[in-house]
């Protein structure tokens, strides 16, 4: 009986599916791989396949991150103040970096300035990339704070670089006192039904403490993750009720996450409060030009 | 050299440069959204050519770069990518494709199919809802990359033709 010229291919087909299945196996089984192994497959794609990529975004965020550098600051400031008058958005980045600059003077070395990139892949909406890593003294957990005031906590560390995720992340956690005190809870992200309706909320304060809208809201320490202080939010309303024994509020966010392009990152022990860093206007202020953006 | 391995050349070519562009939009330029899909795009374009474990490997590796910059939900992008790569490396003995039209059709459909077994890979606390995040959303990045795919066919073909 002759052979069929399709014979070999049958067999070569059953290996291809076979080959195929066992690749779909792979890919399904991801998800469940350890964190420790999944950080390990990121860390080496992206010092591999990735690092031109990620290279020419960090370039692009030192030349953005060069501007603030106080000589040219200095040198130049007249003639920009002029120029960037006529320029928005140009005036409201400079206005940012001063900020910043101001910030990380009264922080002192214990915060590292940093660059945020975002890498704009699916599911990798919340989180952003630091241009510092555990070589300029970064840990996981450390806060990442703006000029405003809280932005959000970093999750994964790299020698040059780390990982965090911002305050409308679903993770996103700060145990979080009214700032005279009187009030303490948990502030977490509430996910809206469009991500512009994702809102921060002050959880789990007592149903008969009186908690007035305006009110600012600071990192409490409990918890040891963030130091005292750090602004988050201030008061905008009830959100729910519970019974008669809890409460949770509405929080206008002091840092728009979007806009924080440069930021500080704690790399250091700090005094419990550091509240001081901020002047009392400057909750106040935020809000207004988070309304403008 | 055949007619056939020109041709493969070509795709592969035009593959990895719609994959360069992609990250360079994506990662090194920080586009986000702004920037259309071309990673699905070329794998989509490339499975057509590929044995069926081929296509697998492809749509694994090509999953794995983008989950290798995602820290909400590793392994999403790496099971949607794989399984559009099986399920266009099967639309080849489906569908010709010699209508002009087919390369758009069949890219948008790629595309959803890819954004809506993200959304389901992702897990429940870290998706958005489905009607923004798959509905919207993906409808309307599916449209763009089609239009991608709809001028790049009629610039191919032109060339084909010259």
């Amino acid at each position: 009986m002759p052979t069929f010229g399709n014979e070999p291919q049958v067999g070569g087909r059953a290996r291809d599916i076979a080959l195929t299945s066992v690749v779909v196996l792979v890919a399904l089984g991801m998800p469940y791989l350890p964190p420790t192994t999944q950080e390990r497959v990121s860390a080496a794609l992206q010092v591999s396949a990735l690092r031109p990529f990620l290279g020419v975004q960090a370039l692009l965020g030192n030349a953005g991150a060069r501007r603030i550098e106080v000589d040219v600051l200095q040198a130049t400031v007249d003639s920009l103040s002029s120029a960037m008058s006529t320029h928005r958005a140009v005036a409201a980045e400079n206005d940012a970096l001063r900020s910043l600059l101001g910030l990380q003077e009264r922080a002192g070395p214990a915060f590292q300035p940093a660059v945020v990139s975002r890498p704009g892949t699916p599911g990798s909406e919340s989180t952003f990339i630091v241009s510092v890593g555990s070589g300029d003294g970064v840990r996981a957990g450390a806060p990442v704070i703006s000029p405003q005031g809280m932005v959000g906590i970093i999750r994964e560390v790299r020698t040059s670089n780390a990982i965090g995720i911002d305050w409308t992340h679903p993770d996103f956690r700060a145990s979080a006192m009214l700032a005279d005190g009187s009030a303490y809870g948990l502030v977490e992200s509430r996910r809206g039904s469009f991500r512009e309706e994702d809102r921060l909320v002050l959880n789990g304060v007592p149903y008969h403490e009186e908690v007035p809208s305006g009110q600012t809201v600071l990192t409490s320490g409990l918890g040891g993750i963030f130091p005292r202080g750090i602004p988050i939010g201030t008061v905008l309303g009830v959100a729910e009720e519970e019974g008669t024994w809890r409460k949770a509020y509405f929080l206008t966010p002091v840092a728009a996450p979007a806009g924080a392009t440069h930021v500080l990152v704690l790399s250091a022990e700090v005094a419990d409060d550091v509240n001081r860093l901020w002047p009392p206007d400057s909750v106040t202020g935020s809000d207004d030009r988070i309304d403008e953006r | 050299m055949s007619e056939v391995d020109v041709r493969r050349g070509l795709v592969g070519v035009s593959v990895l440069v719609l994959f360069v562009i992609h990250f360079v939009l994506h990662v090194g330029l920080s586009y986000g959204r702004g920037a259309p899909d071309l990673l699905t795009l070329g794998l989509l374009i490339a499975v057509r050519e590929l044995s069926l474990h081929r296509a697998a490997i492809l749509g694994l590796s090509t999953g794995l770069l983008e989950d290798a910059l995602s820290a909400l939900a590793f392994g999403a992008n790496s099971i949607a990518m794989t399984l559009v790569a099986v399920a266009g490396g099967v639309t080849r003995d489906l569908f010709v494709g010699d209508s002009r039209f087919f390369l758009p059709a069949y890219v948008f459909v790629g595309k959803w199919i890819r954004d809506a077994l993200h959304w389901i890979a992702m897990g429940q606390n870290v998706r958005q809802p489905f009607g923004e995040q798959v509905l919207v959303e993906g409808t309307i990045a599916s449209l763009y990359v089609a239009a991608i795919a709809l001028v790049l066919s009629r610039l191919l073909g032109a060339w084909g033709e010259a």
